[in-house]
């Protein structure tokens, strides 16, 4: 599949784009079963995700938690299910938990709108970003987790230069 | 009034501008040429470009020549890359999990 494609539709807004080689059934259930959310929505590497409670009940609240294995650092992210439509579009609130890891994000509740589409088996998937003000945008962009994920990157750097550069043992 | 970076850059003409002034410096006519917009419209968006420090003005004889602002872009290009990178990682662990899926589907309709 084409890498995911990122852009921005307006001033407050950031839009993700990505296909999938797979019915919209079971990204339906990839994306809606905490037990499968887990095992694909970490990929920092190096991160576990200790707390992945969700719901998919309109009004319900979902709560995921990231943990930096090496240090024991936290991070995560809480909000409300605003509209659930089964295999077509799911609305939340998403509001910054710096936990240990501190940083801010601003202080509304982002929208996250994810929508489904599917062709001929494949589904195109929708993420559009919702800031709730241009203020909390520019906290994203200067702090928060964009910090800790750049580190988690360049520590996988440095761990594939040190792997490359490391004698084969027999 | 200052202009909101973002907003500059979420319109399709001014991005397919960005396009082309990256590449090499050129002046308002002849980038009007590459659009079916008026040559109006065209100044229009580059004076929002300008206000924003995503282009500069370069003033040679009696020409003026736009030239990109690979620094500002660059700061919002990083931004973007985060996103693409964390997302593209996640989405590549969906695609391993989606491919499970589908495998156990297939063996349950078997049985």
């Amino acid at each position: 599949m084409k890498p995911a494609e990122v852009g921005t539709p307006s001033d407050r807004e950031v839009l993700i784009k990505r296909s999938f080689d797979a019915s919209v059934n079971l990204v339906w259930q990839a994306y809606t079963d905490p037990a499968l959310m887990r095992r694909w929505l970490t990929a920092m590497p190096g991160w576990s995700m200790p707390v992945c409670d969700m719901t998919t009940d309109v009004g319900g609240q979902y709560r995921w938690r990231w943990r930096d294995d090496a240090n024991g650092v936290e991070f995560g992210f809480t909000g409300e299910m605003l509209e659930v439509e089964p295999h077509s579009k799911i609305v939340h609130t998403q509001i910054y938990d710096p936990g240990t890891m501190g940083g801010s994000m601003g202080d509304g509740a982002s929208i996250i709108t994810v929508t489904f589409n599917e062709t001929d088996g494949i589904t195109n998937v929708a993420t559009l970003i919702k800031f709730a003000s241009k203020a909390d945008r520019d906290a994203a962009v200067s702090t928060g987790m964009t910090d800790g994920m750049e580190m988690s990157y360049k520590q996988l750097d440095e761990e594939l230069s040190v792997m490359n550069t490391r004698t084969p043992v027999v | 009034m200052k202009r909101d970076i973002f907003q500059a850059i979420a319109d399709p003409t001014r991005r397919a501008i960005i396009a082309l002034v990256a590449i090499q410096a050129m002046t308002p006519n002849a980038i009007a040429a590459h659009f079916d917009t008026s040559r109006q419209a065209v100044s229009k968006h580059l004076r929002i470009l300008a206000e924003c420090e995503l282009v500069q003005q370069e003033q040679k004889g009696r020409e003026i020549y736009y030239t990109l602002e690979i620094e500002k872009m660059k700061e919002i290009d990083e931004w973007l890359e985060q996103y693409r990178k964390i997302w593209e990682s996640r989405f590549e662990q969906l695609d391993t999990l989606l491919a499970e899926l589908k495998q156990q589907n297939k063996k349950e309709r078997k049985i």
